[in-house]
């Protein structure tokens, strides 16, 4: 009996098959790590913000002013390092302003953003 | 009798699959250093976790309806417990009335609500939390409101995880 081995076609259709093979699963797990770290990024970053928000909720409404950086603790933002957070402040309608909390990181490429409407109430603001 | 020939792979078989087995090493090897590397800047996400969901949630509810401007007992269930970092005592609104409620961060991998109502104490208890979970508590200062919460918790390498503010609303 003739011994031989496998043909061109067959070995390059065999190669074929493994490169589409392996190439599916390194997308999947990029993908798959790519979307982890984002859902982590965001957790923190939202976090922050919210916190932030605690305290532009209390703040008396003529002290609402936009600044370069949030007044609470921005540990939590650590693994974002190098990032950036401000507060931009604007007046849609008399004794109304809107407040708007960001964070920036990898280089501004990523933010997340959370808004709140504050209204003078005249008085004593509310808890 | 028929004598076959035995001979072994030949040089280039040899170097074709060291090369393919060598392909696969690399990329096993930069995925897992990249896996590493995030493993190590962020904390663990304790947020996905359904027990610390429910025990924050809880708790963001009983701060948020704290109830008087000093809600904060200094102690509870007849000395039982004290206000203490890993421990919250708060007065809180209930649909009853007010209750007393004792957050008990002390036991490892649990968390213990204790509420009390005209003396009777109802407990409710978190439990398999994560085994790295190491939660604290603290006092938010804003000026000319009653003192808020912080909840704070690291993972089992110290990285922060949780930071939440938690702060009282008015109630009528």
């Amino acid at each position: 009996m003739r011994q031989r081995g496998f043909s061109l076609v067959e070995l390059l259709f065999a190669l074929l098959i493994l490169t589409l093979v392996i190439t599916t699963t390194l997308a999947v797990f990029i993908e798959r790590n790519r979307r982890l770290q984002q859902a982590s990024e965001l957790i923190l970053a939202y976090q922050v913000l919210a916190n932030e928000v605690e305290l532009q909720r209390r703040v008396p409404f003529a002290d609402v002013l936009p600044m370069g950086s949030f007044t609470t603790s921005t540990d939590l933002l650590r693994p974002l390092q190098p990032y950036s957070t401000s507060i931009d402040v604007t007046a849609t309608s008399p004794g109304v302003k809107t407040v708007t909390m960001m964070i920036k990181w990898r280089n501004g490429k990523k933010q997340a953003k959370l808004a709140i409407m504050r209204v003078d109430t005249g008085g004593g603001n509310l808890w | 009798m028929v004598r076959r020939r035995s001979r072994g792979f030949t040089l280039l078989e040899l170097v074709v699959t060291l090369a393919i087995f060598g392909t696969f090493l690399m990329i096993l090897g930069v995925l897992s250093l990249e896996m590493r590397r995030q493993e190590r800047r962020y904390p663990v996400n304790f947020m996905q976790h359904p027990q610390v969901i429910a025990v924050l949630s809880r708790m963001r509810r009983d701060v948020l309806d704290a109830f008087g401007s000093n809600p904060y007992r200094d102690n509870a269930g007849n000395g039982k417990y004290t206000q203490s970092p890993k421990t919250l005592i708060i007065d809180t609104i209930v649909s009853n009335g007010v209750q007393t409620v004792v957050w008990d961060f002390n036991t490892p991998r649990e968390v213990h609500r204790i509420s009390y109502n005209v003396g009777v104490a109802t407990e409710w208890v978190a439990r398999g939390l994560p085994p790295d979970f190491a939660a604290n508590i603290d006092a938010v200062e804003t000026p000319g409101h009653p003192f808020g919460v912080r909840f704070t918790a690291k993972d089992g390498n110290g990285k922060l995880a949780i930071d939440q503010y938690l702060q009282p609303r008015a109630h009528d």
